[in-house]
């Protein structure tokens, strides 16, 4: 009889203790969060730490801006917990599928009075609609680092609306986060401020919201890291240095040997600055932003 | 059994007679139930689906024609407002907002263009397909997609809003990509489309050949170095795929674009009254709602022209009880000889009590039967006719 009532006891313990451990693992379980580019990765992972699980299904050699999903990451994104949104028209793809909008945060959207307006030069006309140009919006708003952090923001308070609980982690997280981005900030002020006004080019329109906020005097070309230019854009370059006459072309990836000859014919030196769109290669995002202000030094000095 | 024998003979011989008695029978017996049947849908359809619908926002105008629209797709169809009003419950964090757009149609059936959430506040499930992905997919209501006898990998075009719209947008080909399990519901009849795949039947969106890279000089009007002005014999896609996917694009602000309503979910009681007081300004273009008052308001209406009918059926029974009492006190008479020869013959004045209460019960139970069929009928169709007679 002692026996049976033991065995019986202890059948009971470890359901309670079943119980016990499987309704906390449930209630604290990680959040899945899917985002749209590596900043926002970064950014979710470094506040939301180990309660959340952030999925960027975007290939290492794709830059996420002209990513297309196909239906099963549409699908994904679909079931996430939470999706954190680059906004100001970041991945024309977003604008064509069915994100389900109680979970999908534009993390851009509190400063929409400080999206820059981009607009096509050559204007058309058909229909009844008359003439017009397809405007669009700058969308590396994370090169601003000041809006990066308050992109950062939102994400923490949307990771807090998911898991009030564990606000105060979330808080402490993101004002550390505030802290890098905002002395990352102030190491480029310093550098670039002296002498903002040297003329430099931009390889590709991608730098709007760093030109703006360090009050930069660039000028955009359509290069390829990858690629060598073609004569029309050699055609292009010398029609833009005839009134811009800029030393140093910035980069968003290292420029293949023929490209730099070409620049350096012109007397016009290479730097890099990743904006860092997709997960690096090496290191995380504060390290490729710490990089590129090691790039620029020969730049600004 | 004699008795049923005799009255069922004489209930023949008397065919038109007799016609006649059970269509007034039938009839004063089928109004009151039938009535009754559909009131009783009307109130289950429309009050479930109010109550379950916490808050609508629309145009001022007409409440009912904006909750009727807004919950059940009715054809009459509120003042659009903008999609500045879900972007303004958004950002005021007390309730999620669930824009609802239904201008249009395809095939007779509302088209409604939603967000997702839609399906998770209505608990709406894929029964076969998929959800909703990519721009230019419909998903269908269960009814939907049996009468139109459609299945994922099926195709739907949007119908035009004006037959002599010449010049106006293209209809859309839709890829049906989903049924919804069936919800006895007003979604059972609907076409789900994303709300950006509406804007693009109605011509705010579209996907077109590039203008600026155009070779055909038959597709080009007038060229210059900063403007392309196309003919009109560019050409628009009509439909969404793969390959030209990438050229559909928006034109303008999209916090403007249109829709109908929103369907606003607080996040508890509090919030939502919250809310409700900042519709209350004079100046205040938008109205929020209630659906369940609403709904009651209807149902009382309803229900008063309810009781007008029952008073008038219930005049009309007891004239016709009336008429029936003289057609058979009349036949009785000009049946007095016969029933004295019956007498005569040897049949007692019970047998002739019996005769008579056999016809009448053969006439009751026919009407019975007749009552019943047709009850059975209306039931079969009172979703149906509800939809018919009260939604629209």
């Amino acid at each position: 009889m002692k026996g049976f009532c033991w065995k019986r006891w202890s059948v009971v313990w470890i359901g309670v203790v079943m119980l016990v451990n499987v309704y906390p693992a449930k209630a604290g379980s990680p959040l899945n969060v899917y985002v749209v580019n590596y900043p926002l990765k970064y950014f979710a992972e470094r506040i939301g730490g180990k309660h959340v699980r952030v999925f960027l299904p975007v290939p290492a050699d794709v830059d996420p801006v002209y990513w297309t999903p196909k239906i099963s990451d549409i699908g994904a994104y679909q079931q996430a917990d939470l999706i954190l949104l680059n906004g100001a028209g970041y991945a024309k793809w977003v604008s064509k599928v069915s994100l389900p909008r109680s979970k999908s945060v534009d993390t851009s959207r509190g400063f929409k009075d400080r999206h820059i307006t981009v607009k096509e030069t050559m204007t058309h006309s058909h229909g009844a609609e008359g003439e017009h140009a397809h405007e669009g919006l700058a969308f590396t708003t994370w090169l601003d680092l000041s809006l990066a952090a308050k992109q950062a923001e939102v994400i923490a308070n949307a990771l807090t609306r998911k898991r009030p609980q564990h606000k105060e982690q979330f808080m402490a997280n993101y004002q550390s986060l505030e802290k890098d981005l905002l002395a990352l900030d102030s190491r480029i002020k310093a550098l670039v401020t002296p002498n903002h006004t040297v003329p430099i080019i931009f390889s590709h329109p991608v730098y709007e919201y760093f030109e703006k906020v360090y009050v930069l005097n660039g000028e955009s070309v359509h290069w390829e890291p990858d690629e060598k230019p073609t004569p029309s854009q050699i055609a292009e370059l010398n029609k833009i240095y005839e009134t811009h006459q800029a030393k140093w072309m910035i980069w968003e990836g290292a420029p293949i040997k023929s490209a730099v000859n070409v620049l350096e014919r012109m007397g016009i030196q290479s730097a890099v600055f990743d904006p860092c769109g997709n997960v690096p290669l090496d290191g995380d995002f504060l390290s490729v932003m710490r990089q590129n202000i090691a790039n620029l030094e020969p730049v600004f000095r | 059994m004699h008795s049923f024998y005799l009255a069922w003979k004489y209930i023949i011989y008397n065919r038109i007679k007799t016609a006649v008695l059970v269509a007034c029978v039938t009839l004063i017996a089928f109004l009151p139930f039938a009535l009754q049947m559909l009131l009783e849908e009307s109130e289950r359809q429309l009050t479930s689906r109010a109550v379950s619908t916490p808050l609508v926002i629309g145009a001022k105008g007409s409440a009912l024609d904006l909750v009727m629209n807004t919950l059940y797709f009715g054809d009459e169809h509120p003042e659009a407002i903008s999609m500045e009003a879900v972007n303004r419950i958004w950002d005021s964090e007390l309730a999620l907002p669930i824009p609802v757009y239904t201008r249009f149609k395809a095939r007779g059936f509302p088209i409604v263009g939603t967000s997702l959430d839609y399906f998770s506040f209505r608990n709406l499930d894929v029964a076969t397909g998929r959800s909703l992905a990519v721009l230019g997919e419909c998903v269908l209501g269960a009814r939907a997609a049996e009468e139109l006898d459609l299945q994922p990998g099926g195709a739907l075009v949007s119908s035009p809003e004006s037959l002599f719209d010449l010049a106006g947008v293209y209809p859309l080909k839709m890829k049906v990509v989903g049924i919804l399990e069936k919800a006895h519901t007003s979604d059972d009849l609907a076409i789900f489309v994303d709300l950006k795949t509406a804007w693009v039947i109605q011509g705010l969106g579209h996907g077109h050949q590039d203008v600026t890279q155009l070779n055909d000089p038959t597709l080009v009007l007038e060229r210059t170095e900063s403007n392309v002005a196309a003919t009109a014999k560019l050409y628009h896609y009509t439909e969404i795929n793969e390959k030209n996917i990438g050229s559909f694009h928006f034109h303008g602000n999209m916090d403007v674009y249109p829709i109908t309503a929103v369907i606003a979910v607080p996040n508890d009681e509090k919030s939502g009254t919250i809310l409700q007081g900042r519709y209350l300004a004079k100046e205040e273009t938008q109205q929020i709602l209630r659906p369940a008052e609403v709904i009651n308001g209807l149902l009382q209406n309803i229900f008063r022209i309810k009781n007008v009918i029952d008073a008038v059926v219930s005049v009309v029974a007891l004239a016709t009880i009336m008429a029936i009492i003289l057609v058979f006190a009349l036949s009785l008479r000009l049946r007095q000889r016969e029933i004295e020869t019956i007498f005569k013959i040897g049949c007692s004045r019970m047998t002739i009590a019996k005769l008579l209460a056999a016809e009448i019960l053969i006439i009751v139970m026919t009407s019975a039967t007749l009552c019943a069929i047709m009850l059975a009928i209306v039931g079969t169709f009172t979703n149906d006719l509800v939809r018919m007679l009260f939604i629209g």
